[in-house]
């Protein structure tokens, strides 16, 4: 049986974890409602765009968009191209399974694709370093982007998008995928992979209904140059989302692990607090024990 | 509304700048020179380039520094989606100042791994914002 020590000891190192797990939790929401503020104010923007580029799209004929740069973003290509991975993971752990649950997805991901030259671009240090210890494959990390959270801004998603276009533009490859968690709710988190690019030509029909256009307008530059410029920027549009909804995530899983370890905690300075009372209590009996008998045995 | 007006928007992926401000002028960067929009002006869709914007709502003048984007330009409305905007008075004129002077050492003293077209935005990026800073300091000054 342990000593009253050895509990006491054990005690308060259970207490000074609970703090630290406490702590965590609480930073971790105070973080998320700025997390949460983040995405909903790159929506309106993201929406504008995504609104324009389809006005634009309707515009123009499949014709007019063939060997134009931004043509370029639709076209299918050789499916026997190298791949783009883009894999989004947080840079930290103690966030229950948000960073096991992506790596896991990105492990199934290569395995489908097993095989084929690889390019990754990794933002968040538990996917780079996921990335580096990776053995056997064809696999060349590209590109990392490693200490931004939680304090993602539009830069960090400019030159992600940047090495993105890059990697379409000179490695020929046939897709970009993206791996990263998508912020549900408070408490649940979505391992989501999308693609990325080629654009898929749906994307811009898709979403709300739209009234039709009443008004022509005028173009300055050409329709096809501004669609050439614009895409660009939808795509840097859509990996900030993507890196803010990451954030969110990363935030509010580490909030609820957080909360779990400090309630696991109590639970256990609890059992240990009474562990410890049973023990005294068992000491002093057994202390009286000795007296009595000791001193009986002397009258005796 | 006995008087018309245009309602303006900008927009930038990070914050949400103005939203459907009722204004009298607008006038934009447009890529081949600066665009003034009154209302009633024809449907347009033009790219913008760095530098500086301003509207009028009556007798006050806004300006704002924006870092590339678009403009949506209808009779009611004007919808400005830029990579960065910022008010006049949020310009730090000493971070642009420094800013400028950093992009200019780059530009001149030429590192090998210099992206020149990376370069020559930032550039192009730190003179607009200081133009707007410069411009608000001159303005501010007229005033007093």
């Amino acid at each position: 049986m342990a000593s009253l020590r050895d509990i006491r000891k054990h005690i308060s190192s259970v207490k000074s974890i609970k703090q630290i797990t406490y702590a965590m939790k609480m930073v971790a929401a105070a973080r998320i409602k700025r997390a949460q503020n983040a995405i909903l104010s790159a929506r309106p923007f993201a929406e504008e765009m995504d609104r324009l580029i389809a006005d634009l799209y309707g515009e123009l004929s499949g014709d007019d968009l063939y060997g134009t740069e931004a043509g370029r973003l639709f076209e299918e290509r050789p499916a026997d191209s190298p791949l783009c991975l883009v894999l989004v993971t947080g840079d930290k752990g103690l966030c229950g399974s948000f960073n096991t649950n992506l790596l896991k997805a990105a492990a199934a991901w290569m395995r489908a694709n097993r095989g084929r030259k690889i390019y990754a671009l990794a933002a968040g240090r538990k996917g780079r370093d996921f990335l580096r210890r990776l053995k056997g494959l064809d696999l060349e990390l590209s590109h990392e982007l490693v200490g931004i959270f939680p304090k993602v801004t539009y830069a960090h998603a400019q030159i992600l998008k940047e090495a993105v276009l890059k990697l379409y533009d000179e490695a020929g490859v046939e897709s970009v995928t993206l791996i990263y968690n998508e912020f549900k709710s408070m408490m649940a988190q979505h391992v989501v992979t999308d693609q990325l690019l080629p654009l898929k030509k749906h994307i811009l029909e898709a979403g709300p209904e739209r009234p039709p256009r009443r008004t022509d307008f005028s173009f300055e530059p050409q329709k096809t140059e501004l669609l050439g410029a614009l895409l660009p920027r939808h795509i840097g549009a859509q990996l900030y989302r993507t890196l803010l909804e990451s954030q969110a995530a990363e935030l509010a899983a580490r909030m609820s692990a957080m909360e779990a370890a400090s309630k696991n905690a109590a639970d256990l300075i609890d059992g240990l607090t009474l562990k410890m009372n049973k023990t005294r209590q068992a000491m002093i009996t057994t202390e009286l024990n000795e007296i009595v008998s000791g001193s009986e045995a002397l009258n005796g | 509304m006995d008087k018309k007006h245009l309602l303006l928007t900008i927009v930038t992926p990070e914050r949400t700048v103005l939203s459907g401000k009722p204004v009298d002028s607008v006038a934009v960067p447009a890529a081949g020179g600066e665009l003034g929009v009154l209302p009633g002006h024809a449907p347009y869709v033009v790219q913008l380039k760095e530098g500086m914007m301003h509207y009028k709502d009556g007798p006050n003048k806004e300006f704002f520094s924006v870092l590339s984007g678009f403009a949506e330009i209808a009779p009611d409305r004007v919808l400005v989606l830029a990579e960065a905007a910022e008010l006049a008075k949020e310009v730090d004129e000493e971070r642009a100042r420094q800013a400028y002077q950093k992009a200019k050492d780059k530009l001149s003293f030429k590192p090998a791994d210099l992206d020149l077209e990376e370069a020559g935005a930032a550039l192009r990026r730190a003179a607009a914002r200081l133009k707007v800073a410069e411009f608000q300091r001159k303005r501010r000054r007229q005033q007093q």
